[in-house]
């Protein structure tokens, strides 16, 4: 995961320095990178220093192990004298809470990207999450109405959603974006993003759904 | 869980050489004192007349700290050869658990530094070596 965001932002010409503790996979990288690559631990802290953490405007911490992501994300920190924004990739969902208690909120949850990208492609579910606002205890979550939804066919001031902690947002229509939506319609094959309070998506999930059960399309 | 007591309560995290031998001295000094390491086996390095107990598990996993009973416990020891996992099970149980104590043993200098300027305990077994040789062969000491 490293090695390709490293050449993405190479690429994109950000000034890029490879932390890779793995001599063979560093010598590589630095072969096909064009990448500086330092073939060390980015959680041993002189090696930091010399990719130039003091400097850096984004530290970016994807290693495999949650410990070591969390650890060089707050070593990035005082290092960097708060400067450097950081980024954490966590493996076990389970250590999210403790990476929020230890201060790291920027946090990719790899868990959680499969996911929603399951219930995006597969359809399985009729509201997918496209992203957590976790200190406002909001989620941002995007729905599409199905013929057999019950809130088809509703004006969307009827629905009473704000009453339940939700709020459209915005309704895309044949790749038209409609933002004035108190007294629209809902019609089938819409797309309507809305903000919802963390875990009362239940409200939303219930008027959405498609009241048959359609097959996943594999 | 831990006998009922009115000894201090220690937990040590990571039952290596350095993790038994401060557990065993901690129980003779009269502390109540459990043991955390993933793999069962490493608890053969503890005395044969040990008096704590012991769990299996990943110490940063919350129920295995909760199995050790670390809302209870006046000091957490983290000793294991992994400086992140030390400095990650220090910080949980100084901020999640509020045990009054944490120590970290953690083997970069630079990492040590920066986490004790954060207020969390630590020991550079480098810093600790180096400073011993130093001493041994006369030569002037500070880093």
């Amino acid at each position: 995961m490293g090695a390709a965001l490293a050449r993405d932002l190479t690429t994109a010409e950000h000034e890029t320095v490879l932390l890779e503790k793995n001599r063979g996979k560093a010598q590589t990288l630095e072969d096909d990178l064009g990448a500086s690559v330092i073939p060390h631990d980015a959680s041993e802290g002189r090696w930091l220093l010399r990719a130039g953490v003091a400097r850096a405007d984004l530290v970016i911490a994807v290693t495999g192990d949650d410990e070591d992501n969390l650890v060089i994300c707050q070593l990035a920190e005082t290092l960097s004298r708060g400067k450097a924004r950081t980024i954490a990739r966590i493996n076990n969902p389970k250590n999210q809470d403790a990476y929020r208690l230890l201060g790291i909120e920027a946090i990719v949850n790899a868990t959680d990207l499969v996911m929603s990208m399951i219930e995006r492609d597969v359809g399985a579910a009729s509201v997918v999450h496209l992203m957590r606002l976790r200190s406002a205890g909001l989620e941002l979550v995007e729905m599409t109405v199905s013929e057999s939804s019950e809130a088809a066919g509703c004006r969307i001031a009827d629905l009473r959603l704000t009453e339940q902690g939700a709020r459209i947002s915005v309704v895309l229509r044949e790749d038209a974006a409609h933002f004035k939506i108190a007294d629209l319609v809902l019609e089938p094959g819409d797309t309507v993003i809305a903000v919802v309070e963390l875990d009362s998506e239940d409200a939303l999930r219930s008027r959405f759904a498609a009241s048959r059960a359609t097959p996943p399309r594999y | 869980m831990p006998q009922a007591r009115k000894a201090m309560y220690a937990i040590v995290v990571g039952c290596g050489r350095a993790g038994a031998e401060i557990a065993a001295r901690m129980a003779i000094a009269g502390f109540s004192v459990v043991v955390i390491d993933r793999d069962k086996y490493a608890f053969d390095r503890l005395p044969d007349d040990f008096t704590g107990s012991t769990v299996v598990g990943t110490a940063i996993d919350h129920d295995v700290l909760e199995a050790a009973g670390v809302a209870e416990a006046d000091v957490l020891v983290a000793t294991t050869y992994g400086d992140n996992s030390n400095l990650t099970v220090a910080q949980l149980a100084r901020l999640k658990y509020h045990v009054p104590r944490a120590v970290a043993r953690v083997k970069d200098p630079v990492r040590s530094r920066a986490f004790a300027d954060c207020g969390i305990e630590t020991i550079c077994s480098t810093d600790i070596v180096a400073t011993a040789f130093a001493s041994r062969l006369n030569l002037p000491l500070g880093s």
